[in-house]
């Protein structure tokens, strides 16, 4: 039996590893990475709270979040790709037109 | 520490953890990515712990074996030889580290608060594939449509982006 807030203190610890390399890589398709790590670390929070409650649904709502991740992928690095037609390399920190 | 469930469980956080933070802090993206691989495999075992073997086979056939598939695809399609010279992180990288801390601190604190519902009556058919697949299909079919709409919407979204502009 595995202690519900092992699982949470976890689920904490990925997403917020995720969220630094998500503000601090450079690289866009690592910060897409980054951002599968953030959703990942929402499923285990999902199946800690399934396992804990006894209550299936908790895996379907991991299953839905697999799928948009699924569709961030393609829409990400769709946009990556007509980004990186249109410029030289995929650093972030080029892509500055929307910024001011 | 004799419940061998629990030392499995401390050594797949532990993988999960190391593999996460080399996999954003390492130079070169195939490294990363390939750190995410071992992410998602030692995700996988955790969810295998709890019970939900369906999300620890969906996570390895779609997570492991599709989209970090594709991440890879579309990196060694790309070939960026310069992404791997250039700095890795922006300059404003220690502020970063502090808003994922502050995060992990907030989260870690909130574990503390006496919110959490009391675990469910034990339910051995609870995790398996059958009473998912009873759930998603006849009390959460509406939500199951409309992700099988999203992914339609992502599909045509990507086409739309990555086609090539033509004159007629």
């Amino acid at each position: 039996m595995v202690p519900v807030g092992a699982c949470l203190a976890l689920s904490a610890v990925l997403f917020a590893i995720g969220l630094f390399g998500f503000l601090s890589r450079r690289n866009l398709i690592l910060m897409l990475v980054s951002v599968e790590i953030m959703l990942n670390a929402v499923n285990v929070s999902f199946a800690a709270f399934s396992h804990h409650l006894s209550e299936a649904r908790g895996q379907v709502m991991a299953l839905f979040v697999i799928a948009v991740a699924a569709g961030e992928a393609a829409i990400g690095l769709g946009l990556v790709l007509a980004l990186s037609r249109n410029r030289q390399g995929v650093n972030v920190e080029d892509v500055t037109q929307l910024k001011w | 520490m004799t419940n061998p469930g629990l030392i499995i469980f401390y050594y797949l956080a532990a993988a999960s953890i190391a593999s996460a933070a080399l996999a954003v802090t390492r130079h070169k993206p195939i490294h990363s990515l390939l750190w995410v691989l071992s992410l998602f495999l030692h995700v996988a075992g955790i969810f295998l712990l709890m019970g939900a073997e369906f999300l620890a086979a969906v996570q390895v056939i779609v997570y492991a074996g599709a989209i970090l598939i594709f991440y890879l695809f579309f990196m060694m399609l790309l070939d960026l030889p310069r992404e791997a010279a250039a700095p890795r992180f922006s300059a404003h990288w220690p502020l970063s580290v502090l808003a994922g801390a502050v995060f992990a601190t907030l989260i870690w604190r909130a574990q503390d608060l006496p919110w959490l519902p009391p675990p469910g009556a034990p339910n051995p058919t609870s995790g398996n594939l059958s009473s998912v697949g009873r759930e998603l299909f006849t009390d959460l079919a509406v939500p199951f449509e409309i992700v099988s709409l999203v992914l339609l919407a992502a599909i045509v979204g990507a086409v739309v982006m990555a086609k090539r502009k033509t004159e007629p």
